[in-house]
């Protein structure tokens, strides 16, 4: 009993480790600052976006699998998690159409704003950058 | 019945203490719980073309949000250390980790509230930023509007009270129950004021200080009628403006009332950043709070910690991981990405 436990410890501490390790990673990616780059052919914004969802979901593993001990747990996890998985990812996917991608053409006043502010930086470049370097 | 003796004693359920299958019921209720907020968010973001990301502009601290997912992490670590101890009925061990696990709570919390007192002094409130230039000229001018009302109250109810005596005294005991929100009905009594307040600065028997106090009060008054002019005639910038408020708030007259008046930075979606940014990040403290009166609740046994308690700290475990869970997909969703 005391040996497992010993050992139980070390491999805590190193799924601590290998957190910590996921969060300086995912920190490195934002000091990289994809956005402005596209590699592969892919947008930037897209590749930053999976990358730090996957270190995110590794992590989520990490605890789910060690530290909240679903690894050592009976088959009843599936049927538990599965389910609340699939319903919970329903609702992003159900709306997902209307609202992250339009299939109708997008009318808010956002877009409007962005066009106008779109329109004004390229009518005052340099003013702009003068108001950049105003900002704290 | 014969059957009754023979038959094997079967279990029911699962082979697991039913607080725990209650606990992971529940933990599945809140995974559908919050990935309906950050589906929201995800979706909505996805759906915005020019979402506020600029740190500049959303005051959102990468080393915050770092350090605040470090703290989570070696707090659910120390969780299960505690949960350790209490297996090994070391429960001295299992107090330390749980003491410590709270104070990380503690420090969570602390950072979060560092965080949002910087939203509150930026004004990054839903319903509260201005999307475009106009709107941010506007909301600046309403501001400085109602710091001079409320200077103009101030000044009349600190007049001597010879002098306001014999005024009409019906009308400061309608404005005493005036609230903010009827700002627009105090207008013409607010106008009565500024004027005896214009009399009572050229008369001779006002004492010097009194006149300093008033001149100060209509020297920011006349600035404030030019520039509300300008936003009037549009004939002004939000840089411009920014530099014509700094430099007020800078006159060591009545610079010190303009703290109300916020910098000018308009954010397109900012409001909806900020409905999505204090939902998710409101209801994820909520749950951090919870975690802290669970542990209080174990800590507070003291040396009475035994054995009987080691469903409660696995259960509360669940729980602080689950928390835990939460915030590594916050962390990316809203400050990286």
């Amino acid at each position: 009993m005391s040996e497992s436990q010993s050992h139980s410890y070390v491999k805590y501490s190193s799924i601590f480790f290998a957190l910590c390790i996921c969060t300086v990673l995912s920190i490195l990616f934002d000091v990289i600052d994809l956005r402005a780059h596209n590699l592969f052919g892919l947008n930037g914004v897209v590749l930053l976006s999976a990358g730090v969802l996957s270190i995110a979901c590794a992590k989520a593993l990490f605890v789910l699998i060690y530290f909240m001990h679903l690894k050592f747990e009976g088959k009843w996890k599936y049927v538990l998690l599965s389910p609340t998985i699939v319903l919970a990812m329903s609702l992003t996917v159900a709306i997902t159409p209307d609202i992250g991608i339009h299939y109708y053409t997008n009318e808010s006043p956002q877009i409007d704003y962005l066009e106008q502010a779109q329109q004004a930086a390229l009518k005052e470049g340099p003013a702009r950058n003068a108001e950049k370097s105003h900002v704290e | 019945m014969s059957h009754d003796s023979h038959a094997p004693q079967y279990r029911m359920g699962l082979p697991i203490p039913h607080s725990k299958l209650g606990m992971w019921l529940f933990l599945a209720t809140e995974i559908m719980f919050f990935s309906a907020f950050i589906g929201a968010y995800i979706v909505l973001r996805a759906g915005s073309p020019g979402w506020p990301t600029d740190a500049e502009v959303t005051h959102l601290r990468i080393w915050a949000g770092g350090l605040n997912t470090f703290v989570l992490i070696l707090s659910s670590y120390f969780v299960v250390l505690a949960l350790e101890g209490m297996k090994a009925d070391n429960f001295a061990k299992a107090r330390r980790y749980l003491g410590l696990t709270l104070l990380l709570a503690c420090v969570f919390l602390g950072i979060k509230a560092y965080e949002y007192s910087g939203k509150f002094k930026y004004d990054i409130l839903p319903g509260h930023i201005p999307e475009t230039p106009q709107m941010a000229i506007d909301k600046s001018m309403r501001e400085m509007k109602q710091v001079i009302d409320h200077r103009t109250v101030a000044l009349s109810n600190s007049k001597p009270p010879a002098k306001a005596e014999p005024a009409n005294p019906d009308e400061s005991v309608e404005l005493a129950g005036v609230t903010d929100e009827k700002t627009e009905e105090l207008a013409p009594p607010l106008e009565e004021q500024r004027q005896k307040l214009q009399a009572e600065l050229s008369a001779a028997d006002t004492s010097e200080s009194r006149k300093k106090e008033l001149t100060a009060y209509f020297d920011l008054d006349a600035k404030y009628r030019e520039l509300n002019q300008k936003a009037l005639d549009e004939s002004i910038t939000v840089p411009a403006m920014n530099q014509e408020l700094d430099t007020l708030k800078k006159n060591p007259e009545y610079g010190s009332f303009l703290a109300p008046v916020h910098y000018l930075q308009p954010i397109i979606y900012g409001n909806l950043f900020a409905s999505v940014y204090f939902l998710l990040t409101g209801f994820h403290a909520l749950h951090v709070i919870i975690g802290m009166i669970l542990f209080v609740i174990v800590l507070l046994q003291g040396k009475r910690l035994s054995e009987k308690w080691n469903d409660y700290v696995e259960n509360i475990g669940l729980y602080w991981h689950f928390v835990d869970l939460v915030w590594i997909f916050l962390f990316p969703l809203i400050y990286i990405i």
